[in-house]
């Protein structure tokens, strides 16, 4: 066993060696360090907390792409096995469950831990600039490692449990959103119950249930470590929970992966004509928005449920409120309307980097370029129409986002102004373009890299976008015109386009034909 | 209904108002083998001068042929020999760095667009959702083929007839056997009704039947009036199955032309196969003493019934029969022993494998 699990982890590092990509996504993050050092110079600039500010905002990124690209990343490794169809011959090889398991994930892990150990050295400059110390830079680290490797066995679990790269990158992508979403919304809603509605027990579990979810919450964690040091040890709850949690999940991947990986089998190669449970509509006049649509999101029944989903989180919110303010009124007020609007906008932006990074790519991996560049479909038609397939999956979201801005905007625009809204806007058309394009040219490092290059953009594009409006009011003042919002936007808009959404759709559409012609 | 099964029909419509291919572009050799194939013929493929390199590999050098419509041409080599290569040029994936490729006489480098409407390429490797089922699948290609939903329900039925898949319509693909799914590969490509087939290794994978019911299907294709070109490692089928044939090795063409005049040609005098109905103790004996005989062997695991004959310089067939007959021997058959296509690939390609 040891030498077949030898053999396919230096197999991975020597591929994980070979390609660009990784070295690619290494080099991002060693000039993000120095771009966020930059910021964090500008922004603190005067204080004696440069090195506090700095890191913080390393922290929160790593944070960030962990979840994100670490979920799409782990729930592969055993997955693209059975994609490939390879997990039998690997295991007719005679390696065992434990093998497979270790052999496939660990070297993404290292990998993946090595992305963090090129950030070390650069974060003890935060030491040298003021406002933490050496200690609590150890300790955010090792939170974030904890964070990373849970993440990387809890994936491997849905991997394992999971026909499917798609399925389990769903499971692990909506499990994480769980964990992030729950403590928020189970503290809003235990706090507006009033007292007597439940049974002491219950209410006990969802009084408690926030708390206990935290425990392994990187963002409590590192919050705790760079503002609160003296009360904290060196290693906390989190790192020696969140390392238990891991091990149980590899445990269980590993014992249970012989047993799942043979009813995907099954199911997959069943002896009989295998049938679809529901019947898919007559294809659209537009093929491959028809194809993306129902079998890339999933159709009318996803579409369905994610609409049911947004009237049952607007419901809850509503019930919520007339508990909390005992009155009824469908507009959300105060913290409720700028929360719920939270909770659609991150559902949002996560649909749109995973379509966007997958939708492209699903072509690629069952190697159907060629074969719908064969049509007489251009290159930009079968690009626009996939995308258009994507948005019309994402429609729930986008419905339930602009509702929630419509009916409760007062509440909404207290937290952030309508500016920010289509800053946030543009930065995920913007984003989605980027991922689509990293999609077409690696496989995994998609995700991390569109993080890593909207937060570069985001100082780029949001600065200009923020202040042309204004410059086109100005320039109608001063030709006597009357400023118009909408003209200034739609400037704006115009300018984006140009200057960083088109040479992207160029970029997308040359190499999607060069690929195409492989 | 286009994909009918029809009986044979060996017809070759003569384009008269399409530009004349170049006096060389049908060989004289291709000429003389099918009486129906004139001049005036515009070929399915011209393909002239076809030269391409790779980050420094010349992977196609100099490379000429063409195929006749209407005919099953075979396209073999090794591997590595650039047959993925100028299929991809064939079918406009791919420009080449000189040369030029003609479809029907138009041009692939001008008229991409047009060309790619008349023709179905089936690549080498699968390339299907296999999410889909099977009238999902022809659907949707249907739909991007700018077919009307009445033209797609007919055509979809006529191509799932000619595959045989018309049981299977509604099952998903991923529940397929990799021979149907080869079969839905190729109704697929007939989906748009295109003139000619370019189908990359359709036998690679499949099983006997399923390698024979595919050849079978392409039998069909022809009987209906479409050129197929196929490149396959199958080289016992494509004799059996191909009109003509292109050997390609190492980037350039080393024989292009019919099947037969292939296995026909040989540097030597020509053997004969001779074949009794029952095994006669000594007889090998006797044919050898016979006047007119230079050399008698007995194939390889020959049941005692089978010989291959060498006349003498300057003796016909008839001449050999006729001395074979004087020995009144119980004949079941007597023939031209005919190369097969393996060793007539063995003479033309080269050993190992291209750097």
């Amino acid at each position: 066993m040891i030498s077949g699990t030898t053999a396919l982890f230096v197999w991975t590092l020597r591929a994980d060696n070979r390609s660009v990509w990784p070295h690619v996504v290494r080099g991002a993050f060693a000039f993000m360090m120095l771009f966020t050092l930059a910021l964090a110079w500008t922004d603190a600039f005067g204080t004696t907390r440069i090195g506090l500010r700095f890191f913080e905002t390393i922290c929160g990124l790593n944070i960030l792409i962990i979840s994100v690209a670490g979920i799409s990343y782990f729930s592969t490794a055993v997955t693209e096995e059975k994609d490939a169809g390879t997990l039998a011959l690997l295991q007719l090889a005679g390696m065992s469950p434990l093998a497979i398991t270790l052999g496939k994930s660990t070297s993404r892990l290292v990998s993946s831990l090595m992305l963090l150990a090129v950030q070390v050295p650069f974060s003890f400059l935060a030491v040298t600039l003021g406002g933490v110390l050496w200690q609590q830079l150890l300790a955010a680290w090792c939170a974030l490692a904890a964070w990373l490797i849970l993440v990387a066995n809890a994936a491997l679990l849905c991997s394992a449990r999971c026909a499917t790269s798609g399925r389990a990158a769903a499971v692990a992508g909506s499990s994480a959103i769980l964990f992030f979403l729950l403590p928020a919304v189970t503290r809003t809603t235990t706090a507006a119950i009033p007292p007597g509605l439940l049974p002491n027990a219950v209410l006990t579990i969802l009084t408690n249930l926030p708390g206990a979810l935290e425990i392994v919450s990187p963002y409590r964690r590192i919050d705790q470590i760079l503002n609160d040091w003296q009360n904290t040890g060196f290693f906390s709850s989190q790192f020696t929970l969140s390392l238990l949690l891991a091990a149980t999940c590899f445990a269980v991947s590993t014992l249970r992966l012989t047993a799942w990986a043979r009813n995907a089998s099954d199911t997959d190669s069943q002896s009989g004509p295998a049938k679809r449970r529901l019947p898919v509509e007559r294809c659209w006049k537009l093929p491959l928005t028809w194809r993306d649509f129902h079998f890339y999101t999933g159709g009318w029944p996803f579409f369905t449920m994610k609409f049911l989903a947004g009237i049952a989180v607007y419901a809850a919110f509503v019930a919520i409120q007339q508990v909390s303010t005992g009155r009824w009124n469908i507009v959300l007020e105060n913290d409720f309307g700028w929360t719920a609007m939270l909770v659609y906008a991150s559902v949002l932006t996560v649909e749109v980097l995973l379509y966007a990074s997958g939708s492209l790519f699903s072509e690629l991996r069952q190697s159907t370029q060629s074969t719908i560049a064969m049509t007489p479909c251009s290159a930009v038609s079968i690009l626009l129409q996939k995308a258009a397939g994507c948005l019309i999956a994402v429609l729930p979201a986008v419905f339930w986002s602009m509702f929630t801005l419509a009916v409760s905007h007062t509440s909404v625009t207290t937290l952030v102004d309508m500016d920010t809204i289509v800053v946030w806007g543009l930065m995920l058309i913007f984003s989605s373009h980027v991922a689509a394009l990293f999609s077409l040219y690696t496989r995994w490092a998609a995700l991390p890299l569109t993080v890593l290059v909207s937060f570069f953009a985001f100082f780029v594009i949001a600065g200009p976008v923020l202040t042309i409006p204004d410059v086109v009011d100005r320039i109608a003042i001063t030709h006597n015109y009357r400023p118009s919002r909408l003209f200034a936007w739609t400037i704006t808009a115009f300018w984006t386009w140009l200057f960083t959404l088109l040479p992207l759709q160029l970029w997308i559409r040359d190499q999607w034909i060069k690929l195409s012609r492989q | 209904m286009r994909f009918q099964k029809t009986p044979a029909v060996r017809t070759v419509p003569v384009a008269v108002h399409q530009p004349q291919p170049p006096q060389d572009f049908v060989p004289e050799s291709q000429l003389q083998s099918m009486p129906a194939i004139t001049r005036d013929t515009v070929p399915a493929i011209s393909v002239s001068g076809l030269s391409h390199a790779f980050r420094g590999h010349q992977a196609l050098s100099n490379v000429s042929f063409c195929v006749l419509p209407q005919t099953l041409h075979g396209f073999v080599g090794p591997n590595g020999a650039g047959k993925t290569t100028t299929m991809r040029m064939i079918c406009t994936l791919l420009q080449p760095n000189r040369g030029e490729v003609e479809i029907f006489g138009s041009n692939v480098r001008q008229n991409a667009p047009a060309v790619r409407r008349r023709i179905g390429y089936m690549p080498d490797h699968f390339s299907m959702y296999r999410q889909m089922t099977v009238a999902e699948y022809l659907d949707f290609f249907g739909t991007a083929y700018g077919l009307t939903q009445q033209q797609r329900d007919r055509v979809i039925g006529d191509v799932l007839t000619l595959t045989d898949m018309e049981g299977r319509r509604n099952d998903l693909i991923s529940g397929l056997s990799r021979g149907m799914q080869q079969r839905v590969s190729l109704a697929r490509v007939l989906v748009h009704d295109p003139d000619l087939l370019l189908l990359d290794e359709p036998a690679s994978g499949l099983d006997p039947r399923a390698r024979i019911e595919l050849m079978e299907i392409l039998r069909e294709l022809r009987r209906i009036g479409k050129t197929v070109f196929i490149s396959s490692h199958i080289l016992s089928e494509l004799a059996d199955l191909c009109d003509a044939v292109t050997v390609i090795d190492r980037g350039q063409v080393r024989y292009s032309g019919p099947m037969d005049l292939l296995l026909d040609s040989t540097d030597q005098q020509p053997l004969w196969n001779l074949r009794l109905t029952t095994v006669l103790p000594g007889i090998i004996e006797k044919i050898k003493a016979l006047p007119g005989v230079a050399e008698v062997t007995e194939p390889e695991f020959s049941s005692g019934r089978d010989f291959i004959i060498r006349p003498a310089e300057g003796l016909t067939g008839n001449d050999l029969l006729r001395e074979m007959l004087s020995l009144d021997l119980p004949l079941a058959s007597f023939g031209l022993q005919r190369r097969h296509l393996n060793d007539a690939f063995m003479d033309l390609t080269t050993r190992g494998v291209p750097a």
